[in-house]
């Protein structure tokens, strides 16, 4: 579904590279958890694959479904069926959650020549999705983001992937700041998501999240590669031994090998 | 040797008229002769004029303006489209500044109220009592509001008795028709509200082609003990005209007057709210939303006037400027002596969208006591690129997050209209403006 080859990337502009060549193959069915110190490029990965113009692709390409989308933009992207759960998701006074989803629905409906739904069928549909993370009616009337806790904010991007049903979601920390109940309520979202249609990538700094949600494969990430991929049980030898050992053995003079 | 003595430059430099003829109804008539000595003695603004600073006039003084009857103006024709559901039959309709009968109905007016024009009053007291009393333009010499008093003969007159209050909103059509010369016309309102009544006014400019006009408005509110008045004005003027404004609210105890100016027509346009707290406890708002675009000049010079104890006093202007339009709010607020207990807001809120866009802002706290609170703040910024890609990354394409931030923006604004068909007019006014055929100019990287 989706594969990563040797990417190299920068802050648009600046010559410092932040990705320094990333592969990375993700087939449909899959949950992937990409872990790593801080600094090391995950969310960086994550911005670079929705196409965040912040960056810069200086090498290397992003295939989605054999297609090359490296140049794409953020909106065509997500036309195709990519989703990027923000690591801090924007707040937007004035636009209600509802306003957006149909907005965003209807739009990736339409470029995929997909049948839009009216504002009642619609209505419906959100009502049923809204299961998915435990949310009341009265959250598709609040101005995205606006004023939401941590933890809303967080169940509201897992709420979007419901709704807009991507075939590829990376998910940027979106288990941080979680108290236990939101945890719990957010990872069985992601878990009645996850099919065999699609494919998720956790991006973590804790172990935690995998508690909830197991992964099939586990990659860690260090200086802008990715220099280690297992199964789940890597997670729990992070948590062990840290990132300490990882980075000792990958890194001489602080640059990754 | 001789020495060239620079004639003064008044407006009459810039249009014709014979302001010797006055309204044969007496009190019309006395504001018509005080208009026309200071129309001659008021000196034309200019760019050193702390008030007048920014806004560039040349719109008027590099024309000429004929009276309406002179301009060769074309027939008004069917206008219904514009007309309110809600106001069916409490409609005035003034076409290029004079009465229309035929398009103005009031049937569903209460008998002891009066809703009609000036000039089928002239033997009323209470027109006579009140006409010309409340505006206090002419201490800074304006110019524009001694044109419209040497110049009305009619207008707007409404009385809301004691206790009694007008169901239907009250609409005051203002309908501008093409014409073969660029002419002027000078609406005027005076409304007298009674202790304790309440009335919905929605005062409407509207231009049916882009022609070259200078409207100038005057109005004057007079709100009793306890006079509940919800004003909306939306100016939809040709983008040739000029459109300066005047209105006045004075305010007796206890009054509640609540008034929402909303901006999307004209070449220039200048306003001067003014409100005046002539008792304790009153409450009252003077809102703008300003949408500009092309070569557009917006100005709002308001000055709210705190003159007793316990008011609350509210005033949002939120302004979106593209392409070179130009905006310009300077918002005073006094305090006098001894008027405590104030609770004052003032924000100004600007969105630019366009690289040449201009925005000036000032906001005049004059605070003469010490037990108040007056909080005031103005921001300029463009769309936050951050919220465009958020929109973007769920699959809207950069204008349509962009249109859906603007409207946003605006919605704010617009919820407080309380005339449902007025509101549903300015969404789809926001629309039409935030989704232009062409993109939005540079906003941010793209």
């Amino acid at each position: 579904m989706l594969e990563i080859k040797n990417l190299h990337a920068s802050v648009e502009g600046e010559d410092e590279q932040i990705l320094k060549g990333v592969n990375l193959t993700i087939n449909k069915g899959e949950i992937h958890a990409i872990m790593g110190p801080n600094g090391s490029g995950k969310s960086t990965l994550a911005k670079v694959v929705s196409g965040h113009p912040e960056y810069e692709v200086t090498e290397g390409e992003i295939l989605f479904e054999g297609e090359d989308v490296t140049e794409l933009d953020a909106d065509e992207r997500a036309h195709l069926g990519m989703f990027l759960a923000f690591q801090y998701p924007i707040e937007v006074p004035g636009i209600t959650n509802r306003t957006l989803l149909r907005e965003s629905y209807n739009t990736i409906a339409r470029e995929n020549d997909r049948e839009e739904l009216d504002p009642l069928e619609f209505d419906d549909y959100l009502k049923e999705r809204l299961e998915v993370i435990d949310m009341k009616d009265e959250f598709l009337e609040r101005s995205i983001n606006t004023g939401f806790s941590g933890g809303e904010k967080k169940k509201n991007e897992v709420f979007q992937m419901a709704v807009l049903n991507p075939k590829l979601a990376f998910m940027d920390e979106t288990d941080s700041g979680l108290d236990i109940d939101a945890l719990k309520i957010v990872s069985d979202g992601i878990n009645k998501i996850a099919g065999p249609e699609n494919a998720i990538v956790l991006i973590t700094h804790y172990q935690r999240l995998l508690n909830y949600i197991t992964p099939d494969y586990v990659h860690v990430m260090m200086n802008g590669k990715i220099v280690k991929s297992a199964g789940k049980e890597l997670a729990l030898e992070l948590e062990d031994q840290g990132y300490e050992q990882l980075e000792k053995e990958f890194s001489v003079n602080g640059e990754a090998q | 040797m001789s020495v060239a003595v620079k004639e003064k430059e008044t407006i009459l430099n810039f249009l014709d008229g014979d302001f010797g003829t006055v309204s044969n109804i007496p009190t019309i008539a006395g504001v018509n002769e005080k208009g026309a000595g200071n129309i001659s003695e008021f000196p034309f603004p200019k760019k050193k004029d702390e008030d007048w600073r920014f806004t560039d006039l040349r719109s008027i003084s590099r024309n000429h303006f004929v009276p309406v009857a002179d301009a060769g103006a074309e027939p008004v024709g069917d206008i219904s489209k514009h007309y309110l559901p809600e106001a069916k039959n409490s409609r005035l309709v003034f076409v290029n500044g004079e009465f229309n009968t035929e398009l103005s109905s009031t049937e569903d007016i209460p008998e002891e109220v009066i809703v009609g024009n000036m000039a089928a009053y002239g033997d009323n007291e209470i027109l006579q009592k009140h006409l010309g009393k409340y505006t206090n333009y002419d201490q800074d010499q304006d110019v524009f509001a001694a044109l419209n008093d040497a110049n009305f003969k009619d207008g707007t007159f409404i009385y809301v008795p004691k206790e009694t209050k007008v169901e239907a909103p009250i609409h005051i059509l203002n309908i501008f028709t093409d014409a073969q010369k660029a002419f002027y016309a000078t609406p005027r309102v005076l409304f007298v509200g009674e202790a304790y009544s309440k009335a919905t006014i929605v005062e409407e400019h509207i231009a049916l082609v882009e022609n070259e006009y200078l409207n100038v408005t005057v109005n004057e509110f007079k709100l009793f003990e306890g006079a509940h008045v919800h004003h909306a004005r939306i100016q939809r003027d040709s983008k040739k005209a000029n459109h300066i404004s005047r209105p006045l609210a004075h305010l007796d105890k206890y009054a509640e007057y609540h008034s929402y100016t909303i901006c999307l027509g004209a070449k220039l346009f200048r306003n001067d709210p003014r409100v005046v707290q002539n008792d304790e406890e009153v409450d009252f708002t003077i809102d703008g939303l300003v949408l500009i675009d092309g070569e557009q000049i917006a100005d709002t010079h308001s000055a709210i006037d705190h003159r007793h104890w316990h008011a609350k006093s509210h005033q949002l202007h939120k302004v979106v400027v593209n392409d070179n339009a130009h905006s310009i709010f300077n918002g005073k607020i006094f305090v006098r002596e001894d008027s405590q207990k104030i609770d004052s807001f003032q924000e100004n809120r600007n969105l630019l969208l366009s690289e040449n866009g201009t925005v000036n802002t000032k906001p005049q706290l004059e605070i003469f006591s010490d037990d108040v609170l007056c909080s005031h703040g103005a921001t300029i910024g463009h769309l936050n690129e951050d919220e465009v890609f958020y929109l973007h990354s769920r699959g809207l394409t950069k204008k349509k997050a962009r249109e859906l931030l603007v409207y946003a923006f605006t919605l704010e604004s617009i919820e407080t209209m309380e005339v449902e068909s007025v509101h549903k007019l300015l969404l789809e006014e926001v629309v039409k403006y935030t989704s232009r055929d062409e993109e939005f100019v540079a906003v941010g990287k793209d």
